[in-house]
């Protein structure tokens, strides 16, 4: 298996729709040079009951989020994800969940280049 | 989106606005009339109690932003439905009141002192009182055009004075006095208290951050260069007055900027104060009324006030509140806010209890950081706990020099240790009884966000 030079991390971010705008302002301040944004339907721990409710729903509402996912270089991941936590933090419930994996490689296919040069502007072109 | 649009600037000027009234101009005076220029030193140390504390107080609003209810949500998550509602509940609505009541007197003293003859001014505080209860309850705001623009004309004048004053170049005549009544160490930091009056109110700015351009940044540092600039323009009050106000005149007026107004400028200075103070108190009572009868009712959303202080008239005026607050304004003038003396007694309780709800915000901090080291604080006091402990340390070192005479501070502390077990006892049974939760207990921080929605309560009042 090829493995990229450079520590590459995937940071997985499920939150409201009105807070996205507020990372993709800034992202490119943390070395990441691509972001992947898509529609989800989902409910965490609370199955979906508002916070302002009395009783826990006892069947799953799925509310609407957006997943922001983007690879980034692993030793800026720390500062990234205080920035993150600070930008969506409300402190009401449903403010986002945050999962950080790590990724083995990356490829682009056009060029076949890998790790980070694949995230990278190219430089075979 | 677009209404972010406020800076520091806006920041500074509304902080600064909020927090100069026409009452604080009287502790100057009495204070700078009992200690004279010392009395710099004395407001320095109040200052700085004062900016230790709104830096909490920011740290607090990072933690659960955009809340109405402030310092008593604030403690809610803190320190339990008991001590909130003593403190905050009890003390803080109770401080307003009475710095609304202040206010009429000084508008009282002032009309009086101008084209009174025989009248007593507790008679045109009443007048006042009755005129904006009225229009309140129509709920007109009638100042709500004009206040910012009276409130910087109070601001824009005290500096003209003070500027003029200290350089000496006033029309009057210059005083000659002894800078220096008095240096010692205890009558320099006795008066603690009467000069915390003058920088109290510096957490109203903290509605704001819903409208700040960077909330992070303008909040905790409007807040502190608004204290800064407070300092600067009272210390050039306070030579103002040496140059052209005899100390002891200075100590027994119960309109000090207006009788420095007189001395300075003779009666073109006189007329200017009179005018601008009597905007001015009119301004704050109205405020204070308005804004008391909102905070009442955002109490009662919150189970820590009876229901009926929800309920609003024809013309969503939230009546209830607006008729006990007139009422309590009028009581407390009544029956005497109209010398010196009883004001400055007054303010001395005031100050206790504004102090006992600042040290209870600094204790937030400390507990909250230990029970969510990791949540994400988009503003925290630096330097590890330190700042917070002073905080209380140095609001309890204020409570305990209230005043220099020991016969009036034991006074001071009966009239404040009554009122506190009558909050207690209500407190204890309220709890118990309508809120059903441990007296300790604090709440979880999500519950006291989401206690903001207006759905909050609807949904547990049909359950409960």
């Amino acid at each position: 298996m090829r493995v990229a030079i450079e520590e590459l991390s995937k940071v997985e971010i499920i939150t409201r729709e009105a807070k996205v705008s507020e990372l993709t302002e800034n992202a490119s301040r943390f070395g990441i040079t691509g972001m992947t944004i898509y529609n989800a339907l989902g409910c965490g721990v609370q199955l979906g009951t508002q916070e302002y409710e009395n009783e826990k729903s006892d069947s799953l509402r799925l509310l609407s989020k957006q997943v922001v996912m983007v690879v980034l270089p692993t030793r800026e991941v720390d500062s990234f994800l205080d920035f993150v936590e600070k930008s969506l933090y409300t402190g009401h419930i449903g403010d986002g969940k945050i999962f950080v994996t790590p990724v083995t490689n990356a490829i682009r296919v056009r060029t076949g280049e890998e790790g980070m040069d694949a995230l990278k502007e190219g430089t075979l072109d | 989106m677009g209404e972010k649009k406020i800076g520091l600037g806006s920041v500074i000027a509304t902080g600064v606005g909020l927090v100069v009234a026409s009452s604080c101009l009287l502790s100057l005076g009495i204070g700078a009339g009992g200690i004279g220029t010392p009395f710099i030193i004395t407001m320095a140390i109040a200052c700085v109690v004062n900016i230790l504390t709104l830096l909490s107080v920011a740290e607090l609003n990072a933690l659960m932003p955009n809340l109405t209810g402030g310092l008593a949500q604030f403690s809610l998550a803190g320190v339990g439905p008991f001590i909130t509602i003593i403190c905050m509940v009890g003390g803080y609505l109770l401080c307003n009141s009475l710095a609304g009541s202040v206010e009429g007197a000084v508008f009282g003293n002032t009309f009086s002192s101008m084209f009174g003859g025989s009248i007593p001014p507790w008679v045109f505080t009443a007048v006042l009182i009755g005129f904006l209860l009225i229009t309140n309850l129509n709920g007109v705001d009638v100042f709500i055009k004009v206040q910012d623009f009276v409130a910087y004309a109070l601001i824009a004048s005290l500096v003209i004075m003070g500027v003029l004053g200290t350089l000496g170049i006033g029309t009057g005549e210059v005083v000659n006095q002894p800078a220096v009544l008095a240096s010692d160490f205890k009558s320099v930091t006795g008066i603690c208290g009467l000069a915390f009056f003058l920088f109290v109110g510096g957490e109203y700015v903290i509605p704001l951050t819903k409208n700040c351009r960077n909330a992070k940044r303008d909040i905790p540092l409007g807040m502190i260069l608004s204290m800064l600039i407070i300092l600067a323009m009272q210390i050039f009050m306070v030579l103002g007055f040496k140059n052209y106000t005899q100390w002891d005149e200075l100590s027994a007026s119960t309109t000090p900027q207006i009788l420095y107004g007189k001395m300075l400028l003779g009666p073109i200075g006189r007329y200017w104060m009179l005018v601008v103070t009597l905007l001015a108190a009119i301004s704050s009572v109205n405020t204070i009324m308005s804004s008391l009868s909102y905070i009442l009712m955002g109490m009662s959303k919150i189970e820590l006030l009876p229901a009926f202080f929800q309920k609003t008239n024809k013309k969503g005026a939230p009546y209830i509140g607006i008729v006990i607050v007139a009422t309590f304004f009028l009581v407390v003038n009544i029956t005497g806010l109209s010398s010196t003396d009883s004001i400055s007694f007054m303010i001395a309780v005031l100050a206790i209890l504004w102090l006992i709800s600042y040290m209870v915000s600094n204790l937030d901090v400390l507990l909250l950081r230990r029970r969510l080291p990791n949540a994400p604080r988009n503003f925290k006091v630096p330097f590890g706990n330190l700042l917070p402990i002073l905080g209380i340390l140095g609001s309890g070192y204020m409570i305990y020099s209230i005043d220099p005479s020991v016969e009036v501070k034991l006074l001071i502390y009966k009239v404040v240790g009554i009122t506190i077990v009558a909050l207690s006892i209500y407190s204890f049974f309220w709890v118990k009884i309508k809120v059903k939760r441990p007296l300790f207990q604090p709440y979880a921080i999500k519950e006291v966000m989401a206690m903001e929605s207006d759905l909050y309560s609807k949904f547990h009042k049909k359950v409960g």
